[in-house]
């Protein structure tokens, strides 16, 4: 494993920090929110350090929806445009976007 | 003779100093300048100035001016000058031998907020070309980054949605985080004439600042909350606008969108934001904050300026979109008298987030993750660009720590000194192969520096500075760099260094290139600027001359936006080890680290940073007024004089970080905004204890000594 | 407040603030001249390009009326009203230059002139000596008499001095510290002769109030208050021994 580029406790108490903001929003947009910010805005090495972390440990220390949002960083394929607003979603009862 | 001498030239140019960016005209004879006075055409002074500007740039021939390119091959060895081609090449092979060794993300980039727009332009390109990474950020990230980010989610635009002006016709102003009299002076006087003509001023700030009171100006209510509880406060002012229905219903059913209003309503209305509940928790009377609500919501014409003391926290980002919620619910958005505001600190540090100095964006405010944005980048540049955000300065020093980051190319600031947690900063400096810094005088950063390439001045070079207001003005040439290059000369050095050839007959050609890469910059060339003075961005076919208020018709995403703000309480707590609060500032005589102003007259009216104290506090521990004392946190420690002051409230404690032996940056933390890594400095847990001393002088400055046992 | 800031000239000083308001027409000197309600007279002769004579009038401030000097002449009114303090009618008709405006403006200055170092009248370039040069009054004929030409200079500020042998008491730095920078640190103490420029409670300007923002040196016609980096050498006095 590559040494991580920053020290992994610092990525986790960053993620969760994170994480904080998310948890007053319904949870598919928490899980997004974290998911959407991390991918704009950390360094891809930082992503890979936290994944393997995520792989390493399950996960240890973050909080379940900053795991959840992690795992589907993973899974995510390149955003054709970054977004900076609030977590997107088609969730009833929240209007679309760019109305 | 008492007749003066009276200067044979004359130049319009802008001050270097705080986010005001005063016009003045510098005044000169025989090729050197002799005064330097405000230009009443200056849109953002209309003649007026304050102490540094008008008064405080003989800096700029202080004896401490390096003048010659050096280089050394470890910190503990004597500099050595060298030529400017040697000292470039020597950079560039330093910076490549790095990559190969330990990856292209292991080194990177960090520009001035006191140089130019063209020269910041300047080192993000060359992150982006020399170095062929995203690693390149700006100082704006340990102070207005927040913003950038707060305003964006809720407004669409991290800028200040109006010019200073816009004050002159607002009835109810809301300072949060902020003391213009001393950190922006010159709008300060602004904002004191209106409210000398009858306007209200609320004030959220643990202190009483002169901006809360002075004379003839006193605020009508005065929020001295507790350091850290901002979010929390202003939920609750928030609370009170939609419980009491004063919110404003057209603006935001046309502007916004309903839902998500309703889904905020429900989550600020709820009791745990009352203030009933909240005012305890924040050291406030309840019906004061009902009181700054009503106030807020009533206008007519309410606006918003914020500063360092909302953006400085762990939840910072969140903090602003507070205050953009609260200007979105009561309409006070997108015409003349209102709008949120913030206080950027130093003269171009909206220009640093403006020309993309930052490790996820290009300028413009567009993502480096945006193929679209990216491909125009790479056409004009003619390479392909790493299309995964860098690292923030923040994480720069992380990984050095942890040992996988190597080199840093730095210009014009000054970590060591200016950023928090000052042992974890000089530790990962250590660990550093190459360290590469910019200035004009040798700071605490260069101590750690194998290679300094010295600057020019803002008297030396020619280019344009971004106001806290948008606007863009013009700094001119006034005398000859002292060590032969102007600072964006410098940075076209490397790049070229490193392989990228790259040509600039003189910096109106760089800013051509921004204005061809940023809609935002489209139409400013040198040429506009001459011609009017002064242009607020956006500037474009829509707007040929500028913008002055942002929002009037549309937001940038059409529609702004609400944000669920939940109150995080910062993890650094008091406790019986550390029971006071410590919260830092800056003065007026001072500028920032103090590189300029300690070497000029200002030294007069502050020679040293000392601690504000309750007289409660004080006499607690037995502290009297200029008694030496020693200031602890979990992070490291120093030792200040005291100054007892009605100016704190009990628990807490204020100083400033303007001078290098004070060591400030010791004690603060390394907790940070969630979103952007903006330092918490605002809220430190300390103990002040009395020290036991001796007084030496060393040089000219007391030292406190502890006495032997 | 808009108009007082936004619509400053480098090049001109209009001597009083311009102002917003419905346009009024007025003449000047027989040429009709159309400025905001509000305006004063001397702000009216400015924009005609009739400027008048001043010292106590700057369009950074508001008018205040002690110099004398901007007296001109109102057709239909007694007397001659200062241009500062007189706001423009519509339909007036103003007259800037007489034989009798150039006498009083002539006595005024005679007078402020014989409490002045008179080895700084030749060779200036301050404020006053424009108007020095438009009254076309060089000297003073008045005897010597009591004076305040050995009043300490107070260089307690690192950038800038003050001496009042050379102040006239137009209060411009006053009021300066009032509108423009909102701190209040200076007054005028006394009265009459006695009348004089103090910081604070008569501190020196480092220990005052004052938080050197320049706005008074900006504001003083007269050199009183002035940059010490515009003297090579340091400030002395002409009579007083080498430092």
């Amino acid at each position: 494993m590559t040494q991580p580029i920053i020290e992994v406790e610092r990525l986790v108490a960053m993620a969760n920090q994170i994480g904080d903001f998310f948890a007053p929003y319904p949870p598919v947009q928490r899980e997004e929110g974290v998911r959407n910010h991390l991918r704009n805005y950390w360094d891809p090495r930082m992503r890979e350090a936290l994944l393997a972390h995520l792989e390493a440990t399950n996960g240890a220390g973050l909080l379940p929806h900053v795991l959840g949002a992690a795992g589907m960083l993973r899974e995510a394929t390149r955003e054709r445009t970054a977004y900076a607003g609030p977590p997107k979603s088609d969730t009833p009862g929240m209007s679309p976007r760019g109305e | 003779m008492p007749i003066p001498r009276k200067p044979d030239q004359s130049v319009v140019t802008t001050c270097a100093y705080c986010g005001v960016g005063c016009g003045f005209k510098a005044e000169m004879f025989d090729g050197r300048v002799v005064r330097m006075i405000p230009w009443k055409e200056g849109k953002a002074n209309h003649g007026h100035s304050c102490v540094k500007g008008r008064f405080a740039f003989d800096y700029y021939r202080h004896p401490d001016r390096v003048t010659a390119p050096m280089v050394r091959a470890s910190i503990d060895q004597p500099w050595r000058e060298v030529t400017w081609d040697e000292a470039f090449t020597h950079a560039a092979s330093e910076l490549k031998r790095i990559q190969a060794q330990y990856g292209r993300g292991s080194v990177g980039a960090v520009s001035s907020s006191r140089c130019t727009n063209e020269e910041i332009f300047l080192m993000q390109k060359f992150a982006r070309v020399a170095l062929r990474n995203n690693n390149i950020d700006n100082c704006s990230r340990i102070c207005h980054s927040p913003t950038q980010f707060g305003l964006s989610a809720t407004l669409g635009a991290g800028a200040a949605s109006q010019h200073f002006d816009s004050i002159l016709q607002a009835d109810v102003i809301l300072v949060v985080g902020a003391n213009p009299t001393e950190g922006h002076p010159v709008f300060g006087s602004m904002m004191k004439r209106r409210i000398r003509q009858g306007a209200k001023l609320i004030v959220l700030d643990p202190r009483r600042t002169e901006t809360v009171e002075s004379p003839h100006c006193r605020a009508d209510v005065h929020l001295a909350l507790k350091p850290g509880t901002n979010v929390a406060v202003l939920n609750s002012v928030a609370h009170v606008v939609v419980r009491e229905k004063l919110y404003d219903e057209a603006f935001i059913r046309s502007r916004c969108h309903w839902k998500e209003f309703e889904q905020w309503m429900a989550f600020v209305g709820d009791h745990r934001y009352s203030p009933e509940v909240v005012g305890p928790e924040a050291g406030l009377a309840p019906e004061d904050i009902r009181c700054a609500a009503r106030l807020y919501a009533s206008g007519p014409r309410s606006t918003i300026y914020y500063g360092l003391g909302v953006t400085e926290h762990s939840q910072g980002s969140t903090g602003v979109m507070c205050l953009g919620n609260l200007a979105l619910a009561c309409g006070m958005i997108g015409r003349e008298g209102v709008g949120v505001n913030p206080l950027r600190g130093q003269g171009n540090v909206q220009g640093g987030s403006c020309l993309g100095s930052w490790p996820h964006m290009f300028s413009g405010y567009r993502f480096v993750t945006d193929d679209s944005v990216r491909a125009s980048f790479e056409q004009d540049w003619g390479l392909a660009l790493d299309p995964e955000p860098g690292l923030r300065i923040t994480n720069m020093f992380d990984a050095a720590l942890a040992g996988t980051f190597k080199a840093i190319y730095i210009q014009g600031e000054d970590p060591v000194q200016s950023d928090p947690n000052q042992n974890h900063i000089m530790a990962a400096m250590r660990n550093m192969e190459c360290v590469i810094v910019q200035d004009l005088f040798l700071t605490e950063t260069a101590k750690f520096a194998h290679i300094f390439l010295p600057g020019s001045s803002s008297l030396e070079k020619n280019g344009t500075f971004t106001n806290a207001e948008r606007r863009v003005s013009m700094v001119r040439k006034l005398t000859a760099p002292l060590a032969g290059l102007e600072d964006w000369e410098i940075t076209v050095g490397m790049i070229n260094a490193m392989g990228y050839p790259l040509r600039y007959d003189d910096a109106s050609q760089v800013l051509d290139e921004v204005a061809r890469l940023s809609p935002a910059y489209q139409g400013m060339s040198f040429a506009l600027i001459d011609r009017v003075g002064s242009v607020q961005w956006p500037c474009g076919p829509d707007a040929p001359e500028g913008t002055e208020v942002l929002h009037i018709k549309a937001f940038p995403r059409g529609k702004a936006n609400f944000m669920l703000t939940g109150y995080v309480p910062t993890q650094e707590r008091t406790d019986d080890r550390y029971p006071l609060l410590l919260t830092t500032g800056r003065i007026l005589s001072q500028y920032n680290v103090g590189t300029q102003t300690r070497r000029t007259g200002n030294v007069a009216w502050y020679d040293e940073d000392v601690l504000e104290i309750h007289a409660l506090d004080a006499l607690a521990r037995g502290i009297g007024e200029g008694d030496w004392a020693s200031i602890a946190s979990r992070y490291g420690s120093t030792r200040l004089r005291a100054k007892l002051s009605e100016r704190v409230s009990p628990g807490v404690i204020y100083t400033t970080f303007h001078f290098a032996q004070s060591k400030v940056n010791a004690i603060t933390s390394d907790l940070s905004d969630w979103a952007t890594n903006c330092p918490e400095y605002k809220v430190t847990a300390v103990e002040v204890t009395k020290l036991q001393t001796s007084v030496r002088s060393e040089a000219g400055n007391p030292v406190a000594e502890e006495e032997q046992a | 407040m808009w108009s007082e800031l936004r619509a400053l000239r480098e090049d001109v000083d209009y001597g009083t603030p311009p102002r917003d308001g419905e346009p009024v027409t007025l003449m000047v000197d027989g040429e009709p001249v159309t400025v905001a309600a509000g305006s004063s007279v001397m702000f009216a002769a400015a924009a005609a390009g009739r400027s008048v004579p001043k010292l106590c009038a700057t369009d950074m401030l508001e008018a205040f009326g002690s110099c004398r000097v901007c007296l001109v002449e109102i057709e239909g009114r007694k007397g001659f009203p200062a241009a500062c303090t007189t706001p423009v009618e519509a339909g007036m008709a103003v007259c800037t230059v007489s034989p009798r405006l150039s006498e009083l403006r002539a006595g005024v200055m005679e007078l402020y002139l014989s409490d002045f170092p008179s080895e700084d009248i030749a060779g200036g370039w301050s404020e006053l000596h424009d108007v020095i040069a438009a009254t076309g009054v060089a000297s003073s004929p008045y005897g010597p008499g009591e004076n305040h030409l050995a009043d300490p200079i107070d260089q307690s500020n690192p950038y800038f001095l003050f001496d009042p042998a050379k102040c006239i008491v137009c209060s411009r730095c006053v009021r300066a510290c009032e509108e423009v920078q909102g701190t209040f640190a200076l007054t005028i103490a006394g009265r009459g002769f006695d009348s004089k420029v103090v910081a604070s409670q008569g501190e020196s300007f480092l220990d005052s109030e004052c938080v050197s923002c320049g706005a008074c040196v900006q504001a003083c016609p007269t050199q009183s208050l002035v940059e010490k980096s515009l003297f090579e050498g340091g400030y002395r006095r002409a009579d007083s021994p080498q430092a």
